[in-house]
């Protein structure tokens, strides 16, 4: 049974729908992301579910009990903020109280459940700090232990590491599903950063204009995207415009080479589909004999840390192929001939559309080999 | 780069100094003007005439009278007021913005005599009663509290403090004494001083309401000698300071001893 349900909710601020029709349930003890780009309503969702917000119609059940007209503070709910929200004249172990105070816990047991939050977040020695003297990431675990403190059902966290740096997002991330782990809790986490979601997830709900296009495991929102969108905002694709050569034996036509996909294909003979492909998923090299090979030409190679990413021109698009970077490796040079190998699996096909866009922070972020 | 940081630095301390000559120079002036009263020593002659005359302690006690009663009717006023409008009407920020400047606008003498007219006739006759002098100066000192109580709120974040408060249990109440008036002691102690100020050196309103505040008899003197004007000034600057001064103390004596009280 659903702990938290969504039922056709929708909300309007004037004449701009921003929440369409959504649905969904969430199951207790389950870490649920909403995954999307700006104004794609993750936030106004997330919101309507603490009571910060009015659905303009639709509803809202907290196990199993509708919560229309129910205040934030009865909704048993913790919420973690973007800009953390911690109260300035407090200090750390008065933040974690405030919660605890207003629920009447006094003295001692108040005591000792600061103390268990601060264990729990590794800030034992904080506890007469302010929030000032505090960096952003440790402001954001004093954040996340004031929420959890006053054990609520589920914890909402709208995109709480967006304001951190790199390093301590990775971190902070991880500190977070281990403790959502170790609580059980319920949590449902807004963010825009597909790995971030994709890491720590049970499920994805991937969001575009208002709506849910598309709900699963991390896995399969990558392997499987449902839609378009999906495909393009989840990691990188590189597409290619093809033919269907055979529909039955999964055979495809692409720039006068026949490909091999996963037979049979929901498609008939003679129609053009958008052959899409990871660039995890190609190799330079074939890995056995079923692999289809493509010519081309590499044009760049950028470093992107622990991956090298292969800009190749491949019957008149620009295909990428990620590869770990192996410094006992010698990288192709620029303007070099290559063959693309992929496996029949690799192949997602559907209906032609225009050529993929790449997401422009992984080429401007990248450095030039 | 270090020598350019350095100049930087040289280059504020130059115009802090410049500032504080600006501001300390007339005031030193004036405290010199004021230690001559006797004729070729220097002393403190014109500060005991002032210190002699009874008039001087009962206009500074009724003028202190009425600024703790603008104060307190102006913080009961005010702060809700912009806290409301920050979190439940923040479309309405521009026409108080537009509103709180509306004092610097009319003159004092038109907000008086505006006053006498509306306020000498039935059903509320009030200007034979210190009310109305509190009420003319909750407007004087309006834009002052308003302006000052608003950018605390703006620096504050309030609408994401509340909601962090609310979702965390907390009462309207609750929101308003423990994160609300806390987060906005430093600009509400600032509202309070100029309020304090305004009131003290308030000058057209008692006068044509005819009261015996310190502001008309600061002019008085002025008008009929030479010295006393100057130690008076002195005097006045020396007791709104410290009047503050005491204000600030005791307020973050009652901060410090709340902040603790929150340590588990």
């Amino acid at each position: 049974m659903a702990f938290i349900e969504l039922r056709d909710l929708r909300k309007s601020f004037g004449k701009t729908e921003v929440v369409k029709d959504l649905s969904l349930e969430v199951r207790k003890g389950e870490f649920l992301s909403f995954l999307g780009g700006s104004g794609c309503g993750k936030t106004t969702t997330l919101r309507m579910i603490a009571g910060f917000e009015t659905p303009s119609s639709g509803s809202i059940f907290i196990d199993g009990e509708d919560m229309e007209n129910v205040s934030p503070r009865k909704r048993r709910l913790g919420m973690v903020f973007q800009n953390y929200a911690l109260f300035p004249n407090l200090d750390v172990a008065g933040n974690i109280a405030f919660g605890l105070h207003v629920a009447g816990a006094k003295g001692k047991s108040a005591k000792k459940r600061v103390a268990e939050m601060l264990e729990l977040i590794g800030m034992e020695g904080y506890a007469q700090r302010y929030p000032r003297e505090l960096s952003g990431g440790q402001q954001q675990r004093v954040a996340l232990a004031r929420a959890i403190a006053v054990e609520p059902e589920a914890l909402l966290l709208d995109e709480p590491l967006s304001a951190l740096d790199a390093k301590i997002r990775q971190r902070l991330r991880d500190d977070i599903r281990s403790i959502q782990k170790k609580l059980g809790m319920t949590m449902i986490y807004v963010t825009h950063d597909q790995e971030e979601a994709l890491s720590i997830s049970d499920r994805v709900a991937v969001m575009r204009d208002g709506r849910i296009e598309q709900l699963g495991s991390p896995s399969e929102i990558y392997d499987n995207p449902a839609t378009a969108f999906v495909a393009t905002f989840i990691g990188s694709l590189s597409s290619l415009c093809c033919e269907v050569a055979d529909a039955a034996a999964g055979l495809l036509l692409v720039d006068g080479r026949i490909l091999r996909a996963v037979a049979p294909l929901a498609a008939s003979s003679g129609e053009t589909l958008s052959l899409s492909l990871r660039p995890e998923s190609i190799t330079l090299s074939p890995s056995s004999a079923d692999d289809n090979v493509l010519p081309g030409e590499v044009e760049a190679v950028k470093f992107l840390g622990s991956i090298v990413r292969l800009v190749v021109h491949s019957c008149g698009q620009a295909v990428f192929v990620d590869s770990f970077n192996d410094p006992r490796r010698a990288l192709p040079e620029p303007g070099e001939e290559v063959k693309l190998c992929f496996p029949p699996e690799a192949c997602h096909l559907r209906p032609s559309h225009p050529a993929v866009r790449v997401p422009a922070e992984e080429i401007s972020t990248s450095v030039e080999a | 780069m270090r020598r350019s940081e350095s100049a930087r630095k040289a280059l504020s301390w130059f115009w802090l100094a410049l500032g504080m000559l600006y501001f300390f120079l007339p005031l030193v002036a004036t405290f010199l003007f004021s230690l001559k009263g006797r004729k070729g020593v220097l002393s403190f002659a014109a500060y005991a005439n002032v210190l002699a005359d009874p008039q001087f302690l009962k206009t500074f006690l009724f003028s202190l009278e009425m600024a703790v009663f603008t104060i307190l009717a102006s913080l009961v006023l005010i702060v809700p007021t912009a806290i409301w409008i920050h979190l439940k009407l923040p479309k309405a920020k521009g026409l108080m913005e537009a509103l709180s400047l509306m004092p610097f606008v009319i003159p004092p003498i038109v907000l008086a005599f505006g006053l006498i007219k509306t306020y000498s006739k039935p059903p509320l006759v009030l200007v034979s009663s210190p009310v109305l002098l509190v009420a003319g100066y909750v407007i004087i000192s309006f834009p002052y509290m308003y302006r000052t109580i608003d950018a605390g709120l703006r620096a504050i974040d309030l609408p994401l403090l509340t909601e962090a408060a609310q979702i965390l249990g907390a009462r309207w109440t609750t929101v308003l004494f423990r994160v609300a008036l806390p987060g906005l002691r430093a600009s509400i102690l600032s509202a309070v001083f100029l309020c304090f100020a305004t009131v003290i050196g308030e000058l057209t309103l008692a006068v044509i309401l005819a009261w015996p505040a310190f502001g008309p008899y600061m002019a008085l003197v002025g008008r009929d000698l030479a010295y006393e004007p100057a130690a008076l000034s002195i005097m006045s600057f020396a007791l709104t300071w410290g009047s503050i001064g005491l204000m600030q103390f005791i307020s973050s004596r009652g901060v410090a001893r709340r902040g603790r009280g929150h340590r588990p």
